[in-house]
């Protein structure tokens, strides 16, 4: 119903005359072009009729309640400009709390999350079945599709509408609290009994064959299968591992690597048969996770190929540490996770970095071991060359076997806030407190402290407020920039106890009260 | 004491009084409790003081009856972002209630009392003049001072030769052909509506500047051709107005660019009714700002245009707040298919209670449209509240489509627990169609002067409601009646996906007023579960 598409030979026959010029041609006078064609256009205008459309299929219903409508009200100031950066706390409490957004943001809310991957996470649980909906229209906002809708964050019920319709019968077993209870090694199922499909009416424990009923494993999105696997490892490491593997070739190579991560929750050598035939796999994602996981087993076949590789090429004499590079990275080197090109933008020989990867994907126990000495003297060691290799190499090691002891020895030979990471939360607070009076508030230390987390509290909280104070009126752009890290890290509860602050740093009481009402919203 | 309580505004309301998005970003900017000391809200004032940059923090308040704001900042933007931060504030539950306005308020307060007062007086005094004189019988003419009546004269002798003009310039386009427009015409068309303007008729005039767009279609040539013919029409009806019927005469005295007096219009009587602010939206063009704000009438499901003008960064008038409701008289500007209106008294505050006004189907907006072009043929814009509609997709786009209410498939009632709206509307409807059924509601065998609304619903205003919304569904039945009959209207393409309307309804049927347009609807506003308005 195209308004100018006016039917007939005559309308036609009008435009082109009108084109062509009426003095050309043998027709009406222009007067009587002009008096035809307003009589058509307006019968045309007047004359329209409705059309057949398709209704869109209507949106599945809700399963998460509404956010509180002021905090609603308040991301919708947010998407509006206000305080723009606190929108990803906004959308994590209300994860946490299990709300879903209104309608009328979810638009706004998923152009930003096509923009920004940070948020695509939150917005699989916020933007609920209508987000979805909404993404079926329109492929800009597909990448919701393959979020987790939070499913098995709701128990049984949500489950089992989500999923494909089948009645739910048996106790779920995600929504029993009862993680820890199940966790032993054991898989419950044979591989004989999944070897038909995951669904076999012949599974036998009611637990398992709750959570299979479900359907979210076999026909749910990428992200929900991903939830899944997460939630039934917390509670049955061998179950899920064992519900993998039978699956597991056909499964899409993007997506084995983003299963094996699970694995990381309730490692164990009973994980290791399946994460060394993984060291195999055609992708590289994937054999690299298998070989970072398999480096947190100190027992592990890989574990004990770098054990070793490293006692080759690090040698105690004293308090001195000698390297003796590896000639070359053959090919059981680079099945074991050791990438033999210098990845794009590093420098130097590829000795060297092939030497640190290998202390990378060593085992640390190996070293107090090897060398008979504790982390703390271990790294304090005289080493003769490539010392920064092997201090990296310790480093990554340190985040990726999660190691304190590590980490709290190494971080005071360097402060990487990575490290700080591996620490028990109160001594995070402690150490960064501690380098935030040691060192001058400059840049450095502003993108060091980007990396601790919030909410900060304690000493750290203190250290921080009482450099900013003292560094507002000599240096106002570090404290500025401070001030603005701070006010987004800071707990939200001590918005009214930052007590009498410089002008300049005005940021920090209304950034908090900001965040504090936030919070305060969703209870 | 009873204290009256005033219900907050939703922020989005709140934001559609921002004179452009800038002042949005800047409100939000000082909508946070650190900004402001002292702020208050009592009965209909709300009051703060905002913290500046200067010594001294700007005092803003706000009238909520009407509304109207003040601020002691020099911004020249209206209302300032203090006043709208300050609304913006309440409306998040940000401002305590307090007994009394601040005395500074009160104090603001009584000056508008006062001043509005005395114009009302003033403006009643030239109303009761011109009532006067139309019960003696006066002409259409008033008669003025001599100079007044020379200057009268003397514009009807340029429009009419600006006119004349144009209907020339018209034939001469359509004698030598359209077909080289692309090169030539903007700079034609720029000439003749500056000529057009020095003849007083700036209508015509912004008719031409606005010609350019046709060129965005592939279809150009049709649509030129139908600007041209429009024009033409309304050429032709100006130099033969003496033959027309009256309310048509008035209909092209407007489109050509005469203004009726505000206290002639204030002087024709006034439809009062349940006033329901459904949609609002500015533009801006040559440096002008123009806000339409269109109101339904709850009991006589009339619609009103009121249209205010201001200068780039002057105030435009923000005194009707999106899906509020004012009961209020109302005085349509004259004319065969009358649209435009003032607000001539406001006999409530401002009620925000959320609730879609009632509308019709889809299906029978064309002929309501067939009518309105019966009796006014320039018209291109036209406000309509449909009930009960469901996004629907075509080949040629998106579409509002009726709700078949038969049909359960797809539609398990759990979308609409909020307001069970759909049903009632129609339930309503139905009980319209058993008193009104009667025939001869056809349109188009009324004579042209009286378009459904205009002048049987003076005499009658509190029955026209429900004879149209008899007669609307009357045509529903009828277009509805056979399964090859469609019941869709077109979303105008040009404005881009209806996201935001497919979020908010999810499919299921909702209230959706909107301007038709030749091209389709271009969408105003929407209402949620919770009956809230939301702007599309």
């Amino acid at each position: 119903m195209n308004g100018h598409t006016i039917g007939g030979a005559g309308w036609e026959q009008l435009v082109s005359a009108a084109l062509m010029g009426s003095d050309r041609g043998a027709g009406a006078s222009a007067a009587g072009v002009l008096e035809q064609a307003a009589v058509a256009v307006v019968g045309q205008r007047a004359g329209q009729t409705p059309v057949k459309a398709q209704p869109v299929a209507a949106a599945p219903a809700e399963v998460l309640p509404l956010a509180p409508s002021k905090a609603a009200d308040r991301l919708a100031r947010m998407l509006a400009g206000e305080h723009p950066r606190l929108i990803e706390e906004w959308l994590g409490l209300a994860v946490e709390h299990g709300v879903r957004v209104p309608a009328r943001l979810i638009p706004q809310l998923l152009d930003l999350g096509a923009r920004d991957r940070s948020i695509r996470g939150h917005l699989g649980v916020l933007a609920g079945a209508r987000g979805r909906w909404l993404a079926e229209l329109n492929p800009a906002w597909s990448y919701v599709l393959q979020e987790s809708s939070g499913a098995s964050l709701l128990g049984q019920r949500a489950l089992a509408q989500t999923a494909s319709g089948q009645a739910s019968s048996g106790q779920g077993a995600l929504s029993q609290g009862d993680s820890g209870q199940g966790a032993s090694d054991q898989g419950v199922l044979g591989r004989r009994d999944l070897g038909e499909g995951t669904t076999d009416p012949g599974v036998h424990d009611h637990r398992l064959h709750g959570i299979l009923d479900h359907g979210v494993w076999e026909f749910g999105s990428s992200g929900d299968r991903r939830e899944f696997l997460e939630r039934l490892r917390a509670v049955s490491p061998g179950d899920a591992r064992e519900l993998l593997a039978v699956g597991w070739e056909k499964e899409p190579p993007a997506e084995r690597a983003a299963f094996l991560a699970t694995f990381a929750d309730g490692l164990s050598m009973a994980d290791e048969p399946f994460l060394e035939a993984a060291l195999d796999d055609r992708r590289r994602e994937v054999r690299r996770a298998a070989a970072d996981l398999l480096t947190r087993l100190p027992g592990s076949r890989l574990g004990r190929r770098m054990a070793e590789r490293a006692a080759r090429s690090l040698i105690r004499a004293g308090d001195t540490l000698t390297v003796d590079l590896p000639d070359q990275c053959d090919s059981a080197m680079e099945r074991d996770g050791i990438r033999s090109e210098l990845p794009a933008g590093r420098s130097g020989g590829r000795k060297s970095w092939w030497l640190q990867q290998l202390v990378a994907h060593t085992p640390l126990d190996f070293w107090t071991r090897h060398f008979g000495l504790p982390p703390e003297e271990i790294t304090r060691l005289k080493i003769a060359d490539f010392g920064r290799e092997i201090l990296m190499g310790w480093t990554r090691a340190a985040i990726l076997q999660h190691d304190a002891a590590w980490a709290r020895a190494l971080f005071d030979q360097e402060p990487l806030t990575d490290l700080l990471a591996v620490l028990p939360a109160e001594e995070q607070s402690e150490r960064a407190a501690e380098l935030v009076r040691a060192k001058s508030v400059n840049g450095q230390l502003i993108m060091m402290l980007g990396g601790v987390a919030g909410p900060w509290s304690g000493p750290l909280a203190a250290a921080v407020l009482e450099r900013v104070v003292e560094v507002a009126a000599s240096q106002p752009w570090n404290a500025g920039e401070l001030a603005k890290l701070a006010a987004e890290r800071l707990d939200p509860a001590m918005h009214d106890q930052l007590g009498h602050l410089p002008e300049n740093l005005h940021v920090l009481p209304s950034t908090l009260r900001f965040r504090f009402d936030l919070t305060k919203e969703f209870s | 004491m009873v204290r009256r309580v005033i219900e907050r505004w939703s922020r989005d309301q709140v934001l559609a009084l921002a004179p452009d998005a800038s002042s949005q970003k800047a409100a939000a900017g000082v909508s946070s409790p650190a900004k402001w000391s002292s702020a208050g809200v009592a009965r209909e004032a709300l009051w703060g003081e905002c913290k500046g940059s200067g010594a001294k923090p700007y005092r803003a308040c706000v009238d909520l009856q009407e509304p109207a704001y003040r601020c002691s900042c020099p911004s020249r933007k209206f209302p300032c972002k203090h006043a709208l931060g300050l609304l913006l504030l309440w409306s998040a539950d940000g401002v305590p209630g307090a007994e009394e306005p601040a005395d500074w308020v009160e104090e603001w307060l009584d000056q508008r009392r006062e001043r509005a007062a005395k114009q009302t007086a003033k403006l009643a005094e030239k109303v009761a003049a011109i009532v006067a004189e139309e019960a003696a019988g006066g002409s259409d003419a008033s008669p003025g001072s001599g100079a007044d009546d020379r200057r009268a004269r003397q514009r009807e002798e340029r429009v009419d030769a600006g006119l004349a003009d144009l209907e020339r310039w018209l034939g001469d386009q359509i004698a030598h052909g359209i077909a080289n427009a692309r090169q030539s015409a903007l700079a034609d068309w720029d000439e003749l509506s500056k000529r057009l303007v020095d003849a007083q008729a700036p209508g015509v005039a912004g008719l031409m500047t606005g010609l350019s767009r046709v060129f965005r279609h592939e279809d150009w040539p049709a649509r030129l051709l139908s600007e041209y013919a429009l024009a033409h029409l309304l050429a032709v009806a100006h130099r033969r107005s003496a033959e027309l019927p009256r309310e048509l005469r008035d209909t092209v005295r407007s489109r050509v660019g005469f203004t009726m007096p505000k206290e002639n219009v204030l002087a024709r009587p006034p439809v009062r009714d349940h006033w329901q602010v459904i949609g609002t939206r500015d533009e801006e063009r040559d440096r002008l700002l123009s806000r339409r704000v269109w109101l339904h009438g709850r009991a006589t499901g009339r619609t009103a245009l009121i249209l205010s003008f201001a200068p780039l960064g002057q105030p435009l008038d923000s005194s009707l707040v999106l899906g509020t409701t004012v009961d209020a008289d109302v005085c349509f500007y004259p004319g065969s298919a009358p649209l435009r209106a003032l607000v001539a008294a406001r006999h409530s505050a401002a009620d925000p209670s959320p609730m879609p006004p009632r509308g019709v189907r889809a299906a029978s907006v064309p002929r309501l449209i067939a009518d309105i072009l019966t009796c006014d043929p320039w018209t291109d814009s036209w406000p309509v509240i449909l009930s009960d509609v469901v996004l629907a997709k075509a080949d040629t786009g998106w579409h509002l489509a009726d709700y078949a209410h038969g049909d359960s498939a797809g539609y398990d009632g759990a979308g609409r627990n909020g307001t069970g709206q759909a049903g009632r509307d129609h339930a309503d409807l139905d009980h319209d169609r058993a008193d009104h059924a009667s025939p001869g509601h056809a349109g188009h065998d009324r004579d042209c002067a009286s378009p459904g609304h205009a002048d049987r619903d003076r005499d009658h205003a509190d029955l026209s409601g429900h004879d149209r919304a008899g007669r609307d569904n009357a045509d529903h039945e009828r277009a509805g009646s056979g399964d090859e009959e469609g019941n869709a209207l077109p979303i105008l393409p040009s404005v881009g996906d209806p996201w935001r309307l497919a979020a908010v309804s999810g499919g299921q049927p909702v209230t959706v007023a909107a301007e038709w347009t030749p091209d389709g609807l271009r969408l105003l506003s929407t209402w949620d579960e919770q009956g809230q308005v939301v702007v599309l």
